[in-house]
């Protein structure tokens, strides 16, 4: 047994006898938890111990907080991704499956009235919106298999859509023929649409708007633990310092500075980022997405009060659908044209392009309810033929309802078009402020992980 | 020593947990996932069917009530002695009110082939009970431009009530005389004689309204058709929509006039008309209950339709040889 000199060597030579002269099997045992818990408070009581330990909470520290820095960081760009490419793009499918199944039912409407031999350009109108209505239900179908909720609107849909295109046919075929019965099954196909196809794709377009809202929300909330972490780990460095200075008498330690300078730096880094990508993400959301949502809305309602019109014609007289029209009209532009959801449109809007088409919207609306207006007066003065011409736009350029209607959807289209436009820049712009920063913040915490390494090194050297 | 303990417990525990997978393993399904799960497929229905015993509609002869009694039912006002000339309507009459006005507002049918419907080519209406309006129109005044008249479609359930709420001047759509419906409307005299029958598949086996116990039949809500016992009553708003729920296999017959039933034939040539005159069904002109002068009118015209051949007419252009020879047209009853 050697006998070293110096202060520490009596506490090495208690440990080596200590263990010579314990129980003969003991070394074979693990420790104990309380041996574990002894041993640590016997490491504390030493600087050297203290230090170590100091060095292995650090390490642990640094990359735990990096760890979770980049998960969050890199969950945040890819849900961003995720907005531009699947989200949205699915959110305004569903909407167009709506727009596509009504403006069928109010085109075989209008080809019912004008004559018993369909006219080409209303056979082709509905031919391709029956085709893009299928389509856009293959899409949201793909899209939305996994939602609980989703799976009975679209069995819904896809399964009576080939019945109410049957149905038409039919209604078609007697027609031609000059039978009377072809207006009943014309009937019977609305009513499906009415009361079966078109909640169902309601229903869908609320699911995706749902899942478009909250996936906008993820992208913007605060991420809590990544900055807990980092706030913990900052503090830690600041009071490994403090100790360091007086214990070592150093005013600096290399290492442990530059880990902090490394975490400050990640910090500024992510903070800036992430502010700014919040900012463009709900940019998106107020003159892209919401504006869509609404316009929508609007779109939907301009559809179901021209179908209620032209409803109110084939009926002719035998039921009324004038409460149905009325409401419609008044959601869409309220009492003038310029209040309800166009009203709400325009004044929500940031960018000018889509402000001036809400305007052609709401001016057209204006011109549509004037027309109604005068084919109300007629109906009730029992003048049909007044009515029916003036709805379907045969009277003329001063009273086409038809045409008008036309501007109407035109302009709601272009909106959404350019509000499409707003979502998808403003969320790209967002996702550009991100750009780097998962690796980033992942090296600077393997950086201060490193930085306290070495620094708390270098004082354990002298120990020796 | 400590060590093999453990070790034969750490053993036990394994063999434990490894008979507990397999016996969950075993009692697992394995039968197949079905992802799309397919219900039977149900064909759409028009709007506004119902069926079932409510959906048989109070004409005033359903329920505890007795049907009403009146005496002969198609006796009306017997007509002025000489009919005024058209377009000078005796003053202070409600034929010069409609005169004022500028029209005649009459609530018809668009959907009942050959008697009132709209045709697709023209966009017009036109039938049996159309001509009779026109006919009408020319005594009013003096021509049957379609600017003199106001053709309002009802449904059958809306036929009174189009009267007494005052919407239109006369009701022409198919309409049979009984008691219980001359105590709220008045009705002209007898201007074609209906029968009500039976319409069913050719490949059906039955030969009249006794063979349908238990089938379903279709008849228009508010019409009286459905008041028999035995088949499922389906009440529709349209007659029309009757020949869509046969055609698609939903009911079993329809019974109604055999006016009605010629007009569907016409449109589907698998159906027959079968059994023989369940009841008869006398067409009436309706008009508000106190309308006399009106009712007199009404009742000139009809006897100088007939009379002229312009009654024949309509019924060969309409009816044709569907339900057999051409009868004469049918003798009015007055009383008053």
């Amino acid at each position: 047994m050697s006998v070293a000199v110096g202060p520490a060597a009596p506490a090495r030579k208690q440990g080596t006898q200590g263990q010579q002269n314990g129980p003969q099997g003991a070394r074979n045992q693990p420790k104990p938890p309380e041996n574990l818990m002894a041993g640590l408070r016997r490491t504390a009581k030493t600087t050297p111990g203290r230090l170590g330990l100091i060095m292995v909470g650090l390490v642990v520290l640094s990359l735990l907080a990096g760890v979770v820095g980049l998960i969050t960081v890199q969950g945040r760009a890819s849900t961003l991704d995720d907005l531009v490419t699947s989200r949205e793009p699915f959110s305004a499918a569903a909407q167009q499956i709506y727009r596509a199944l009504s403006d069928a039912d109010a085109t075989q409407a209008s080809a019912f009235l004008t004559s018993a031999t369909e006219p080409t350009q209303l056979r082709a109108r509905y031919d391709n919106d029956i085709e893009a209505a299928g389509a856009a239900l293959a899409v949201a179908g793909s899209d939305i298999s996994g939602v609980p909720g989703a799976a009975k609107p679209l069995s819904d849909l896809a399964a009576n859509i080939p019945v109410y295109t049957g149905l038409v046919e039919r209604a078609s075929a007697n027609n031609e023929q000059g039978f009377p019965v072809g207006s009943a099954y014309l009937r019977e196909a609305d009513n499906l649409m009415q009361n079966t196809l078109l909640p169902a794709a309601e229903k869908l377009y609320e699911i995706d708007s749902a899942r478009l809202s909250s996936a906008q929300d993820d992208a913007t909330s605060f991420p809590w633990l990544a900055a807990i972490l980092t706030l913990v780990l900052l503090v830690a460095l600041v009071l490994a310092q403090r100790y360091l200075r007086r214990r070592t008498n150093r005013v600096l330690n290399i290492g442990l500075f530059v880990a902090s300078i490394a975490v400050l730096v990640a910090v500024l880094w992510s903070a800036v980022g992430m502010v700014l990508e919040s900012i463009n993400v709900d940019n998106g959301q107020t003159n892209g997405s919401a504006q869509e949502a609404v316009l929508s809305r609007a779109e939907i309602d301009a559809l179901k009060g021209r179908t209620d019109e032209m409803l109110n014609l084939v009926a002719r007289g035998g039921q009324d659908y004038s409460g149905p029209y009325a409401t419609a009209a008044k959601d869409l532009g309220g009492t003038d044209g310029a209040g309800g959801l166009l009203g709400q449109a325009r004044s929500a809007s940031g960018d000018n392009t889509v402000t001036s088409d809400v305007d052609a919207a709401i001016n057209a609306t204006r011109s549509w309810f004037d027309l109604h207006n005068k084919v109300t007066s007629a109906n009730q003065a029992g003048d049909y033929d007044t009515a029916a011409g003036i709805t379907l736009g045969a009277l003329g350029a001063a009273q086409n309802e038809s045409g008008t209607f036309d501007k109407v959807d035109g302009a709601l289209g272009q909106a959404i078009k350019q509000a499409r436009v707003d979502f998808t820049s403003a969320t790209n712009t967002g996702s550009d402020w991100l750009i780097g920063l998962p690796i980033g913040v992942l090296v600077l915490f393997v950086i201060a992980a490193i930085g306290a390494t070495v620094g708390i090194w270098q004082r354990l050297r002298e120990y020796r | 020593m400590r060590w093999a303990t453990r070790a034969r417990t750490g053993a036990a525990v394994l063999a434990v947990l490894g008979a507990l997978t397999l016996a969950t393993g075993c009692a697992a399904n394995n039968g197949p996932v079905d992802l799309a799960n397919v219900a039977p497929a149900t064909p759409p229905l028009p709007g506004g069917v119902q069926e079932g015993q409510h959906a048989v509609p109070s004409t005033g002869n359903a329920g505890a009530t007795p049907p009403a009694q009146c005496g002969d039912p198609t006796a009306s006002l017997s007509p002025p002695s000489s009919m005024p000339t058209p377009g000078q309507m005796p003053a202070g009459s409600t034929m010069a009110k409609i005169q004022a006005r500028g029209k005649l507002i009459v609530g018809v049918d668009q959907n009942t082939y050959l008697f009132g419907y709209r045709n697709p080519k023209h966009n017009t209406l036109e039938g049996f009970d159309i001509d009779m309006v026109k006919d009408i129109e020319q005594a009013i005044f003096g021509s049957q431009e379609p600017r003199y008249v106001e053709y309002k479609a009802i449904t059958s359930a809306q036929r009174i009530t189009a009267l007494t709420s005052g919407q239109v001047d006369m009701v022409v759509r198919t309409f049979t005389v009984n008691c219980a419906r001359k105590q709220q409307v008045a009705f002209s005299a007898v201007y074609y004689q209906a029968q009500r029958r039976l319409l069913v598949e050719n490949t059906s086996s039955a030969q009249s309204i006794n063979d349908m116990a238990g089938k379903k039949v279709c008849a228009t809500a508010g019409s009286d058709s459905l008041s028999q016992s035995g088949p499922v009553p389906v009440a529709v708003n349209d007659w029309s929509d009757c020949l869509v729920l046969l055609q698609q296999g939903q009911v079993d017959g329809i019974t109604t006039d055999d006016t009605i039933l010629a007009g569907m034939a016409a449109q589907d040539p698998n159906t027959k008309i079968v059994g023989p005159p369940i009841a008869p069904e006398p067409y009436g002109i309706a008009m508000p209950l106190h309308d006399d002068d009106l009712v007199r009118f009404v009742n000139g015209v009809l006897a100088q339709v007939k009379s002229s051949g312009s009654w024949t007419r309509s019924y060969t252009t309409w009816v044709g040889d569907r339900l057999g020879a051409t009868p004469a047209p049918p003798q009015a009853t007055y009383a008053g």
